[in-house]
């Protein structure tokens, strides 16, 4: 014969464990909730195919060592970076083609495109650095194996130097100065010639023979 | 009271430097399997010093070997404004392209005067650009008489751009023919032309600049008495 309060004791245990059950149930569900709503639910944009613009690239010639503009329908996205690098690729893609005046070897040639405010002159009363200057400085930043397979040469190097700084100033004129980094570095030349430790004049450089 | 030590002469007549490119550990372009173009530099330089010597010029070369590391060129441009020569060839030598390639600095002519007291070291060569594009019209038209393709273009090639005296890159490509083989640059008859032709346009140069040299003597002349 179980004694009365030993049966109380043992209603008011189960009461306890269930109470404690449906407590934890329910605090797995709002964690459950809380984890979920974290997540980022942001619909991923649908990609939009870019139109086709008419560009100038400066295409390199090395029977003359000449740069000809040439017009040619490219897909460009709009954010600049982007542009700058899809044409810049576009540009040195021609070049890996069969009879290219300029024969270089195919793969990635350009990493990024960084757009830069140009830093302000010292002593410049203007605040604003771009303002300063009225321009920008874009940085090229060339991949490691297109440096390393370059052709080396005075004349291969700076056509290939020139048709970049050329098709750039054509696409963007916001951009003024123009350097070029090697795989997120400064490296003293691109295949041994062509000095990229300084800073090019975005110019049009069909004229700089 | 002592005597005042006479000024150093802005420009020797009779002084040239030649910069056999690369060496050391660089290599430079690979000209074939076995020939890096670093060999062909310092090769190209020794055939060129001996022609040049024997038209009364003195040579100072930036190196006269093959050294353990590669020469800076910051040290090689300081080797040619010390030597305060008439005129700087920088020795190259390319697989690609075809012809004599003539590089001038890319620097925008400046007026030499203008710096009175300190040139900048980065654009040291734009108060010297209008005497190199006229160094290298006399070697473009010294290969053109010896029936050797040049093409002159201006390129930002270290030293050039640091260098006080007139200075032009030379790069040695394949001689190519109409339907013929490309003559290769490792060839020394074609080697010796091109080097023939440079001594003749370095002697004409001399000439334009000093029009009074009657003596092709190898002494030190200040520009002043020109």
């Amino acid at each position: 014969m179980i004694p009365r309060y030993q049966r109380i004791l043992l209603w008011t245990l189960v009461c306890g464990c269930t109470l404690l059950a449906l407590f934890l149930i329910r605090g797995c569900h709002q964690a459950h909730k809380r984890l979920t709503a974290l997540n980022d639910a942001t619909p991923i944009a649908a990609p939009v195919s870019a139109t086709n613009e008419l560009v100038a690239l400066y295409v390199a010639n090395d029977a003359d060592a000449t740069i000809t503009p040439t017009e040619a329908r490219v897909p460009l996205p709009q954010d600049p970076p982007l542009r700058a690098r899809a044409l810049l690729n576009y540009l040195l893609a021609q070049y890996s083609q069969e009879n290219s005046a300029h024969p270089l070897k195919s793969g990635p040639a350009v990493d990024d495109v960084f757009l830069l405010a140009k830093p302000k002159k010292a002593g410049s009363e203007k605040s604003d650095a771009g303002d300063a200057e009225g321009g920008k400085v874009a940085v090229v930043n060339l991949n490691g194996a297109f440096a390393s397979n370059h052709p080396s040469g005075i004349e291969c190097e700076t056509l290939t130097v020139m048709s970049m700084i050329g098709t750039l100033h054509a696409a963007m004129p916001e951009v003024t100065e123009i350097r070029f980094l090697v795989e997120g570095e400064q490296r003293e030349t691109l295949a041994g010639h062509s000095d990229l430790t300084r800073a090019y004049k975005a110019v049009d450089t069909s004229h700089t023979r | 009271v002592p005597a005042l030590p006479h000024p150093q002469p802005v420009q020797y007549k009779n002084v040239i430097v030649l910069d056999p490119a690369h060496g050391g550990t660089d290599a430079g372009a690979s000209i074939s399997a076995t020939t890096p173009e670093k060999a062909l530099t310092l090769a190209f330089a020794a055939k060129l010093r001996s022609l040049l010597a024997a038209q009364g010029f003195s040579v100072v070369v930036t190196r006269d070997s093959d050294p353990g590391d590669a020469l800076p060129s910051d040290q090689r441009a300081g080797v040619a404004n010390h030597a305060r020569p008439l005129a700087c060839l920088v020795l190259h030598f390319t697989a690609d392209g075809g012809g004599v390639h003539l590089a001038t600095s890319s620097l925008t002519p400046s007026d030499a005067s203008a710096s009175r007291f300190a040139v900048r070291w980065a654009t040291a060569q734009a108060g010297m650009v209008t005497q190199s594009l006229a160094l290298s019209h006399d070697l473009s038209e010294a290969l053109d008489a010896a029936h050797l393709p040049a093409v002159e273009m201006r390129a930002s090639v270290p030293p050039l751009d640091n260098m006080i005296c007139p200075a032009v890159a030379v790069e040695i490509a394949p001689h190519k023919v109409k339907d013929g083989q490309p003559t290769a640059v490792t060839d020394g008859a074609y080697q010796q032309s091109v080097a023939q032709a440079i001594v003749a346009a370095l002697t004409n140069y001399r000439t334009e600049v000093f029009p009074a040299s009657a003596s092709p003597a190898s002494a030190a002349t200040p520009e002043d008495e020109r």
